[in-house]
């Protein structure tokens, strides 16, 4: 049996739905990122029984003789009073040997108490074990101690170089266009790959295939519109989401017209389409483009954001092998301009991906499923162009432009090999090929060129080739308990270049290449889970051990911009991390929430940083707590909290002062020796919703931010106290206090 | 940078003072010498010692060592502490193109460097540029000479306003993205504000590689504002033996004048 799953008014596919036989309970299926599903059983009557989280369970009764498709719709009763309702297929965490995923629905997050009122599943995501937050309100995350650039960020299937606007304050997603958010922060598939910690998966809604529909939101600093409807009834959709943040219209409305020539503001388009053509292939085509606007009167401004598209064709060959085959477009740049007196300049930088995706499923039987597939990326970086105008104090100069092939086969098997225990194994095997045209430099160890090498066009300059293992275990305790092992190696070939405290939209990514080698990790983590009452609580508790290879950070003073020599700058080392991090979640009822803890320790090792000796990384915060919960009062009202404590990063602060030049100098012992001080915040949040008709749907969202106020620092820096020159002072910068928001939301 | 520092002045809704429990690392010596095409001298060497982090800003003096400035054209000259910590000296004329060398025996232990005087480039003239970013007006002084093409260039600017050195600024300048253009770069001050009919005097120096990397990575891990490096370090000198400091052969050219 095979067919879609979707959702009985809009006709939106289900992603990660599950199918279970009554009579036959091993005999289950999970929904595929196309709602696709295949269960093979010996001929007979079934019943089957499709259930997924804030729908009703549907049950359908088989008899089942030859191959045969059966599409199943649910009901989304997320906006009604869910009582908890005893069902198959919800112990998944317990049954599947995948482990050290989270998976987020944007149901789940929407009640959430957030900064400016913006939901933000990058955010969202920070509250769960094992993922970090880059800072107070920043949206980069670090995944068990991998850096930011170290997870893939995936949106409908397209890399998302730089997955924040504002410098790191909001996310890319826009979540009115986002339908499901997986994070693999373990035992990776074997599709996925190219960077070490982590990927996040990020799939975009395909719109309502039945009836036209707006939504949207105003918030305070930002406003969403949402239009989807079917091109073709049941048979085809659009989307279109949009939103724009307004903070420079106020400052617009400032009379000194110095500052109502400032600009800050940013916009992003999520578009999708999508074409049934027959009950085999169905063809989507999805898109996004981002732009960030800063700029200060006519002396200085930077654009920069993201540009993805993704032409995918879903094919079945048979109810038991699925296709999907992608083309797909990612490009990331910035664009600086600065008129300052005689210096008119501008520097634009690039990343761009062209990628084929050829991915095969093939449900063999009830107990062997198998994925296959190809990928191939052709990379190009712009690391830098610097136009200058001939009366500039600078000279115009084009760093060259950086070429580069990445493929990869890959299978995994998932094989049940009985009820207690079930396995996937698989393998990924990687292949990055440097190529020309370029000149190409070695160096020695003080960083002067020692050597150069033209490649001309289309030559291979350096290759390397990975294979990354996959391999995870179930073994089932009880009916709802089970204890996970899994081995996981991942190999990165992209690296963003970043020397300072935050990210900034400037940092350039470079490809591996003579100089720099590919980064590895070995992760192994061993997981007990346990469902208490029905399936209505879920508790993990895993613990994960990673090594890893060929880290980067840089030398003393490293010139990162504009330097065609870029690669001397960078020293490599490893790096190892580890932790244990415990999960309870609540997952039905008027009450639902999870608390999350994670214990860790992050380090690296670099021969010319810290003598040699282990340090703390930037990310190593040694507590993680976050408590959510969500409490449903009636049909009008929703009150949700959650609760933030983390250890302070490991920073590098003085350890003594000396004079130079009339100036106080600090001075420095050991890289990361000292610790922030710890953070906590409280938000809580209340949705009040609206008179609800078939027409027409409301609701008024409030949240206040940081509820007591915390100073949480951001940074602490040092100084020269301006008041009293006979003494040095440091100084702590919080962001955030009490930043309360409202938005009203609509549908019609 | 610019960038992150505008934005980040918007977003901070309170700053203030914290006491860290901070380490106090044993005391280190610092040397700061320099020479420069000035012939008229003396040239001065100061040795002092750290302090820790939380005690006033009073560096105790190295007296007693012995020093030694010798150059390539076969002159050496020995300094005396002419006030304790301070080391003069006596004979030595500084000339552009010659290589000094330095030898400071303090406390048994030698310190050695070398730093190369380059050619003097021309000041032409001091300007200046009026900014207005959200409200706050300021004015920055701009220094405007020919870089000469086809050879590295590194550049130190040192302004005192009203004859008082503003000491919280460092200003080092490679023409390593500007070789042989006429260059008009502002010197974005931190610490103080220009105000119209201020005395301001700006010196160029033309400094070697290692006193600018010297300065630009003192700058990176100043700690401030600007020194925005996600790890700071100790500044590489181009002394031996672990001491703190620079040794720096440079050219001076200077402009006083009124803001305006």
């Amino acid at each position: 049996m095979s067919g879609t799953i979707r959702d009985r008014s809009s006709g939106e596919t289900l992603i990660g739905a599950s199918v279970v036989l009554l009579e036959s309970p091993n005999n289950s299926s999970i929904s595929n990122s196309y709602g696709f599903y295949s269960i093979s059983a010996i001929p007979g009557s079934y019943t089957m029984v499709v259930s997924f989280a804030g729908y009703g369970n549907d049950t359908v009764a088989v008899y089942l003789r030859k191959d045969t498709s059966i599409s199943i719709t649910l009901e989304n009763i997320a906006k009604q009073l869910q009582e908890a309702v005893v069902t198959a297929g919800r112990n998944n965490n317990v049954t599947k040997p995948m482990m050290g995923v989270q998976k987020l629905s944007i149901n789940e997050i929407k009640d959430l108490p957030v900064l400016f009122g913006e939901k933000d599943i990058l955010k969202t995501l920070q509250l769960l074990p094992g993922v970090q937050s880059a800072g107070d309100g920043n949206s980069g995350f670090f995944v068990r101690g991998g850096n930011t650039d170290q997870n893939l960020i995936l949106l409908d299937e397209a890399t998302v170089y730089n997955p924040s606007h504002l410098l790191g304050f909001f996310s890319t997603f826009n979540s009115d266009a986002i339908k499901d958010v997986t994070l693999y922060k373990g035992a990776t598939p074997a599709e996925y790959g190219g960077r070490l910690s982590s990927v996040l998966d990020v799939k975009m809604n395909d719109g309502n295939n039945k009836e036209y529909h707006a939504s949207g939101g105003i918030g305070l600093i930002s406003s969403r519109l949402n239009i989807e409807g079917p091109i073709e009834k049941d048979k085809s959709s659009f989307i279109v989401s949009a939103r724009r943040t307004y903070a420079d219209v106020f400052l617009k409305l400032s009379k000194d017209s110095n500052t109502n020539q400032n600009s800050l503001y940013f916009y992003d388009i999520n578009a999708k389409a999508n074409y049934r053509l027959g009950d085999k292939d169905r063809i989507y085509f999805s898109g996004y483009f981002g732009k960030d606007k800063l700029g200060f009167g006519n002396t200085f401004g930077i654009d920069y954001g993201n540009s993805t598209g993704t032409l995918r064709w879903n094919h079945i060959f048979s109810s038991r092998m699925f296709s999907n085959t992608s083309l797909i477009y990612s490009k990331y740049n910035y664009d600086i301009k600065i008129n300052s007196g005689n210096n008119n300049i501008g520097i634009t930088s690039y990343i761009k991906d062209l990628h084929f995706k050829e991915d095969l499923q093939y449900y063999a039987n009830a107990s062997n499923k198998i994925n296959f597939g190809l990928d191939v990326i052709n990379h190009t970086t712009s690391p830098g162009i610097i136009s200058a105008s001939s009366t500039s104090s600078f000279n115009p100069l084009t760093l060259q432009s950086k070429h580069a092939l990445e493929s990869a086969a890959y299978f995994s098997h998932d094989l049940t090999i009985s009820t207690k225990v079930s396995i996937n194994y698989g393998l990924r095997a990687g292949a990055f090929m440097v190529m020309g045209p370029g000149n190409f430099y070695t160096y020695d160890k003080d960083g002067n060129a020692l050597d150069t090498t033209t490649y001309s066009n289309g030559k291979v300059v350096k290759s390397y080739f990975n294979l990354e293992p996959r391999f995870s275990m179930n073994f089932r305790l009880t009916s709802s308990s089970s204890v996970k092992l899994a081995y996981t190696r991942t190999t990165q070939n992209l690296h963003l270049l970043s020397n300072s405290t935050s990210a900034n939209p400037t940092d350039v990514w470079i490809p591996s290449s003579n100089n720099v080698k590919p980064e590895i990790a070995d992760q192994v983590s061993a997981g007990y889970y346990r469902n208490f009452k029905d399936n209505q609580y879920e508790f993990s508790s895993e613990v994960y051990y990673r090594g890893m290879q060929n880290q980067i950070d840089y030398k003393n003073g490293a010139q990162l911009i504009a330097n065609e020599n870029v690669e001397s700058q960078i020293v490599f080392g490893k790096g190892r991390a580890y932790g244990w991090e415990l999960f309870l979640k609540k997952k039905y009822g008027k009450f639902n929430g999870w608390i999350s803890y994670t214990l860790s320790r992050t380090e690296r090792q670099f021969t010319e940083i810290n003598s040699g000796h282990y340090f703390p990384a930037n990310q190593d915060r040694t507590h993680n707590l976050s408590v959510v919960g969500i409490y449903k009062i009636n049909k009008k009202w929703t009150l949700s909290a959650d609760f933030t404590y983390y250890s302070g990063n490991a920073v590098t602060w003085p350890s003594g002062k000396y004079e130079v030049n009339g100036q106080i100098a600090f001075l420095y012992t050991e890289r990361n020796a000292y610790r922030m001080p710890a953070y906590n915040r409280l938000d809580v949040g209340a949705t009040l919703q609206g008179k609800k008709t078939k027409k027409f749907d409301t609701n008024w969202n409030f949240s206040i931010y940081n509820l007591y106020g915390r100073e949480n620092p951001y940074s602490i820096t040092f100084e020269q106290d301006p008041d009293d020159p006979s003494k040095t002072r440091a100084l702590q910068y919080a962001l955030f206090r009490w930043v309360p928001s409202i938005t009203y939301n609509f549908k019609f | 940078m610019i960038l992150a520092g505008v934005l980040a002045a918007g977003l901070y809704a309170c700053k203030k003072t914290v006491h860290l429990n901070l380490n106090s690392a044993a005391p280190q010596i610092v040397i700061e010498g320099e020479i420069t095409d000035d012939t008229t001298g003396p040239y001065a060497v100061r040795i002092n010692r750290s302090i820790p982090f939380y005690t006033e800003n009073s560096f105790p003096a190295v007296s007693g060592a012995s020093i030694k400035i010798s150059d390539n054209e076969g002159h050496v000259d020995s300094l005396v502490e002419t006030s304790p910590g301070v080391y003069t000296t006596q004979t030595l004329k500084g000339r552009p193109g010659n290589i000094y060398s330095l030898s400071v025996l303090a406390q048994d232990t030698l310190y050695t460097a070398v730093s190369t005087m380059p050619q003097p480039v021309k000041l032409d003239s001091i300007t200046f540029n009026h900014q207005h970013i959200f409200g706050d007006k300021s004015i920055f002084a701009i220094p405007n000479f020919q870089d000469p093409p086809g050879i590295a260039n590194y550049y130190q600017f040192v302004e005192y306003l009203n004859n008082k050195l503003l000491n919280k600024d460092i200003f080092v300048f490679d023409d390593r993205l500007s070789d042989g253009r006429y260059i008009s770069r502002s010197l974005r001050n931190d610490s103080a504000y220009l105000q119209p009919s201020d005395w301001l005097e700006v010196r160029m120096y033309c400094i070697d590689k290692p006193v600018f990397d010297y300065f630009d990575q003192l700058e990176q891990s100043s700690g401030g504002d600007r020194g925005n490096a996600a790890s700071p370090a100790n500044p590489v000198s181009n002394i031996s033996n672990g001491a703190l400091g620079y040794f720096s052969a440079h050219t001076v050219r200077s402009i006083k004048l009124q803001v305006y």
